[in-house]
């Protein structure tokens, strides 16, 4: 046992060498970055030299979200547990039952001592927040250099009546926008859309002024998927000024559905699907079919996340060379002014359940993981591996290795899960682009910064909505399609506004309206 | 005992006693019945060992169909709540429509798809050739491997108005576009050839077993009698694997609420929720989804007692006409 | 069997082998667009929905899944559970099937209704994982095995299979000696090898469809099973988790990925069937069984 402990700790004496080299060795790229890696580099090895002396690895078992097809290898493991003086014992927990491994840990008493969960998640277990299961980690935050450096709005979005209890995974707050042909724009001559009659206009002519040229009927203007949030409708509706999921009129919190503007954009939508300038399936549609159609050159026109623009690009080129892509974001709604609508800036949350640990003190040593991997030296090698063997510089950014795809894939992806904060906070490289088009997406998320429309619901507690939301919003998701197929009227569509109302929706306003009023 | 008690107990005593004998004499017959078995006895204890640890031992998670569970609490030391979820289960607006529509999708699966693996198995079974027979029985059983998730996109792909064969083939006959994925019609139809097209295959393999078991003797001897094909199918196969159809029926009752799930869930949209909504599904996303154990295990309770009780009728008539039944 | 030379019989014949000759290839197209999608591209399979003979062919989609061991690995575990499982499950079951097909029985009726309940409820997956730790197969394969030892559907069947076994064949065997251990494995098995092999196939199948209690039960990835790889790679593919991927800057895997990797993960169970078949040939049996 000993000798395997020195082993190790040679080993970590070693990589942190190693890795100082390594860096040294590309400092010519980035003189600033450089000597702050340096300097990270010299605190990590006072540190590891007096740890080293007194403290065993400490042993964190964590769950973690794996979202890649297969679970890591050990290389960044061995990594990580090297150079933190850490054991990591992480149970893996494919993403599509995630919820019920989670719920069933916590059934049973057998969470581990790092539990990360989604918003919807977490907004389930703010009863067991409440109920004092988690540790409260405000108190203990500022002992950490880079753990106080998480962006205090997003940590505010987090809070549990006005405690802290969970570390952020960071997330750009609005990716939203329009990805469309530019080679048919340009055979037609029309310019970008800026307001929605414009971008209507440009439906119309993609679908029946043959933007391909072909001759023949055979192209669309808009691929939507079934997806009211992430598809096109929650974008659109944003262009039209609705409030993100719940908006507040005089003090009193209340659905968007409500709103007026959530009906023009589903006159907006109606409109254009009666017309055929978007497919007709759209509501039984997944993501892959409505890429397919945008790659395959069947529909010009996609609303959602921008950055998608660089995988289908990638596939469409394959097919057709010629196609090409171009983004936008500014559309201005009939009232003149472009909004987007905002996710809270993060993806998911980490929690510590006290049942896993003895004291704080180990808690204390977490925290400390944690606050390594908020460095840009840990947060890099968590995202991107190592240079040289994963990724490459590239300018400010980094580039995958082409040839090494498939190490990333294995060593490299899954970990992604365990990123705490965001590069703004840790500093970490961003992806270089090597796709123009990819790199005007990436700006114009950070333009829609300005513009953004954020759910007032976010930090505000509703009892009847964990109890009766998913059912409620199913109830509503239905009759907004329903509206824009035609089949229902804006009178049905009222009266299952009013069924909504009265199975638990006016409980929920009321609460939400409540819980907002006591935070002013 | 003395001579005049005797006498004078005639006309009590001898009822009392015979009485006691039939107890005793059905105690003894039990006994001696269950030492003549007693390695039947033996052969069971595995089993019933297996199903009290892992099956009955379990059992008291049910109790929080009557409480308001909370996890960080435990079974036992969350708040009672008598039948508010059942309360809250039939009071909600959708029950029946809920209940209607479990009972058609399982009318379709009884009516519909269980005659459609007999037939096929018949119809295999009068296959001479030896490698087509084993060819098409190879083919038509793959499906079942194939997941809901591939199969209803699959569907998507062929079915769609966006571009989808069967709506260009129709086009092409002069038919117009049929909204098959979104409306409320289409909805029974699409589920119940998904089920056959899956499953039928996979359902005869117990068909043909049985159908293996089939005395050859009787098939000559009918044919003697100048029998043709289909009256052999008729007076002698079918009647043969009777009892397994019986007992297979039976268990396929009880399994009256199973629809599965994850099919119907994915077939589900805005436009033909009204007739496709299951419990399976609304507990989904009236419960699970939203960590709700103790309304799901409601939900589930309630599916169990339906189930139950189509069951022990289902035994009872079966047992009517003479057959084995399930218990 | 002789032959039918009458004209509705021959009639009978050529309509009987073309229909089912239409069901198989109806029933085999989806499963051919699925390994013709798994041998081309995806930008192929994104212009031409529904493959059935490829275009452009391609191995990538193999050779991805194949350049770690993961899925050879997930495949070894997942043989060695249907193997283990099966012969455990037919061991329990056979034996249970047989006791209670025995109509002289007492008690029978009571036993086999208890077991019939067990279908109808269960405890739910709570009380159920901590029955699995406490009786200490956490992490371990057991745990894919012991809790699911006797499925109540094919012990019903099972035992109604025997039930039909003719008791004039059990008696003369008792009559010779044999006590019932030896009526079971003399007599009514080697005549009972159509249920055999049918309820053998049941477990093996289910054995290899074990996903979720991998996942509950098996914290180690390295002990998982092929479909929890298969589920994962098809649920990511497919986008179905629910935010369409929007958190995550992980790309979905491919769909040629996805084919590939359903083929791959389905043929061992698929080839099972055929080596099952000579068991159901007629007149396989001793012919004397109740018609």
């Amino acid at each position: 046992m000993k000798r395997i402990k020195l082993s190790k700790r040679l080993a970590v004496v070693g990589t942190v060498t190693l890795s100082s080299m390594i860096l040294a060795a590309c400092g010519g790229n980035n003189e600033g970055n450089t000597e702050a890696n340096a300097n990270a580099d010299a605190s990590n090895n006072s540190e590891v030299s007096t740890e080293e002396l007194d403290d065993e690895p400490v042993t964190i078992e964590m769950m973690a979200n794996l979202h890649t097809p297969e679970t890591p290898g050990d290389f960044l493991k061995d990594k990580l547990e090297e150079k933190y003086n850490v054991e990591l014992d992480i149970q893996w927990v494919p993403d599509g039952n995630y919820e019920e491994r989670l719920n069933t840990a916590f059934a049973t008493d057998t969470l581990p001592m790092v539990v990360p969960m989604g918003f919807d998640m977490f907004n389930q277990f703010k009863d067991p927040i409440r109920a004092d299961q988690f540790w409260e980690i405000e108190p203990y935050l500022e002992e950490f250099e880079n753990l106080s450096k998480l962006n205090p709005e997003i940590l505010d979005n987090t809070r549990v009546d006005g405690k802290l209890y969970s570390l952020y995974q960071g997330r750009p707050l609005s990716r939203q926008g329009v990805i469309y042909r530019k080679d048919w724009a340009d055979n037609l001559g029309i310019e970008e859309p800026t307001t929605t009659e414009e971008f209507m206009e440009m439906a119309r002519a993609f679908t029946e002024d043959d933007p391909n040229g072909s001759g023949s009927d055979d192209t669309i203007g808009l691929t939507d998927r079934s997806d009211l949030v992430y598809g096109a409708f929650k974008t659109m509706s944003s262009w039209f000024g609705t409030p993100n999921n719940w908006g507040v009129v005089d003090g009193e919190v209340k659905p968007e559905f409500m709103f007026d503007e959530y009906i023009e954009t589903m006159d907006f939508v109606k409109e254009m699907h009666s017309n055929g300038y978007m497919n007709q399936d759209f509501p039984v549609t997944s993501k892959d079919d409505q890429q397919a159609m945008f790659k395959n050159g069947g529909a010009g026109i996609y609303v959602g996340s921008m950055g998608d623009v660089l995988s289908i690009h990638t596939d469409a080129t394959e097919l057709n060379p010629d196609a090409e892509y171009g983004v936008f974001n500014y559309v201005e709604g009939p009232d003149g002014e472009y909004n987007v609508w905002a996710i809270p800036g993060f993806g998911s949350v980490v929690l510590f359940p006290k049942s896993a640990y003895e004291d704080e003190n180990e808690l204390r040593k977490v925290l400390a993981f944690y606050d390594k991997l908020m460095t840009p030296e840990g947060a890099n090698l968590l995202v991107w591996g190592e240079e040289g063997r994963h990724y490459e510089m590239e300018g400010e950014g980094v580039n995958w290795i082409e040839d090494n795809l498939n190490e990333v894939d294995n060593d490299i992806r899954p970990f992604l899960s365990l990123e705490i904060g965001e590069p703004a906070t840790s500093g970490r490289y961003e992806m270089a682009s090597t796709y123009d088009v990819k790199a005007e997406a990436d700006k114009l998320t950070i333009e829609n910064e300005e513009y953004l429309v954020h759910d007032p619901t976010i930090t505000l507690d509703s009892e009847s909505h964990i109890t009766y939301g998913d059912r409620l919003d199913q109830m509503m998701n239905d009759a907004t399609h329903q509206y824009m197929l035609g089949q229902i009227d804006l009178d049905e569509f009222n009266a299952t506004v009013e069924e909504w109302k009265s199975e638990g929706g006016e409980a929920i306003m009321a609460e939400f309206t409540e819980s907002y009023q006591a935070q002013q | 005992m003395s001579g005049p008690n005797l006498n004078y107990n005639q006309n009590t005593e001898p009822v009392f006693l015979s009485k006691q004998e039939k107890r005793q004499v059905k105690k003894q017959e039990m006994i001696k019945s269950i030492k003549k078995n007693k390695l039947l006895y033996l052969m069971l204890v595995p089993g019933l060992i297996y199903f009290f640890i892992y099956k009955y031992i379990p059992m008291y998670g049910l109790i929080i169909a009557f409480k308001d569970y909370k996890p960080y609490l435990g079974i036992l030391a969350s708040d009672w709540v008598g039948l508010e979820h059942f309360i809250r289960l039939f009071q909600g607006t959708d029950f029946w429509i809920i209940f209607r529509n479990t009972l058609t999708l399982f009318g379709l699966q009884l009516v519909v798809f269980f005659p459609i693996p007999i037939i096929l198995s018949l119809m295999l079974n009068e296959i001479r050739s030896n490698w087509y027979k084993r060819s098409v029985q190879t083919l038509i059983y793959i499906p079942h491997f194939m997941s809901w998730v591939v199969i209803v996109s699959i569907s998507y792909v062929v079915l769609t108005l966006d571009g989808g064969i069967v709506n260009g083939l129709l086009e092409m006959m002069g038919f117009g576009p049929i909204n098959f994925l979104m409306s409320s019609e289409w909805f029974h139809p699409m589920y119940i050839i998904q089920v056959i097209w899956r499953e039928a295959g996979w359902g005869t393999i117990i068909f043909l077993a049985a159908i293996s078991a089939v005395n050859i003797e009787l098939y000559e001897a009918a044919r003697m009698d100048g029998a043709g094909r289909l009256r052999q199918m008729w007076h002698i196969t079918l009647p043969s694997i009777r009892s397994v159809i019986v007992v297979l029926l039976i268990l396929k009752i009880g399994d009256v609420l199973e629809l599965g799930f994850e099919h119907v869930y994915l077939l589900l949209n805005g436009s033909n929720r009204e007739v496709g909504e299951i419990f399976d599904t609304y507990v989904y996303t009236a419960g699970l989804k939203q960590g709700q154990f103790s309304y799901a295990t409601a939900v589930g309770f309630f599916k169990g007692i339906v189930g139950l009780i189509l069951v022990m009728l289902a035994n009872r008539l079966a047992k009517k006409f003479g057959e084995e039944g399930v218990y | 069997m002789l032959e039918d030379r009458s004209v509705s019989g021959r009639l009978f014949n050529v309509f009987n082998i073309t229909l089912l000759g239409i069901i198989a290839l109806l029933t085999i197209l989806p499963f051919l667009h699925v390994v013709a999608a798994s041998f081309t591209t995806s930008a192929e399979l994104a212009a031409r929905r529904f493959v059935l003979i490829p275009t452009v062919w391609s191995l990538d989609a193999y050779r991805y899944i194949f350049s770690t061991d993961t899925i050879m690995k997930a495949m070894g575990v997942s043989i060695f559970v249907t193997v283990a499982g099966t012969l455990w499950s037919m061991f329990m079951t056979t034996l249970m099937a047989y006791g209670l097909s025995r109509r002289d029985l007492l008690g029978r009726g009571k036993i086999q209704f208890l077991i019939i309940f067990t279908m109808l409820f269960n405890g739910g997956m709570i009380p159920t994982f901590l029955i699995v730790q406490q009786t200490g197969l956490m992490n371990s394969l057991a745990a894919l095995i012991i809790p699911v030892s006797i499925n109540a559907f094919n012990m019903i069947i099972l035992r109604s299979f025997f039930q039909n076994v003719p008791t004039s064949l059990e008696e003369s065997a008792k009559i010779d000696g044999c006590n019932d251990f030896g009526i079971l494995f003399r007599i009514v098995l080697p005549i009972s090898k159509p249920a055999l092999a049918t309820i053998s196939l049941f477990y093996a199948v289910t054995y290899w469809n074990t996903y979720m209690h991998a996942i509950l039960y098996i914290s180690d990835s390295a002990k998982w099973p092929v479909q929890v790889l298969l589920r994962q790679i098809v649920v990511l593919a497919s986008g179905l988790n629910y935010d369409g991927g929007e958190y995550t800057n992980i790309p979905p895997p491919e769909q040629t990925v996805k084919m590939a990797t359903i083929v791959v993960a389905t043929i061992p169970i698929l080839i099972v069937y055929p080596f099952l078949q000579k068991y159901f040939a007629k007149g396989a049996l001793l012919g004397s069984v109740k018609g």
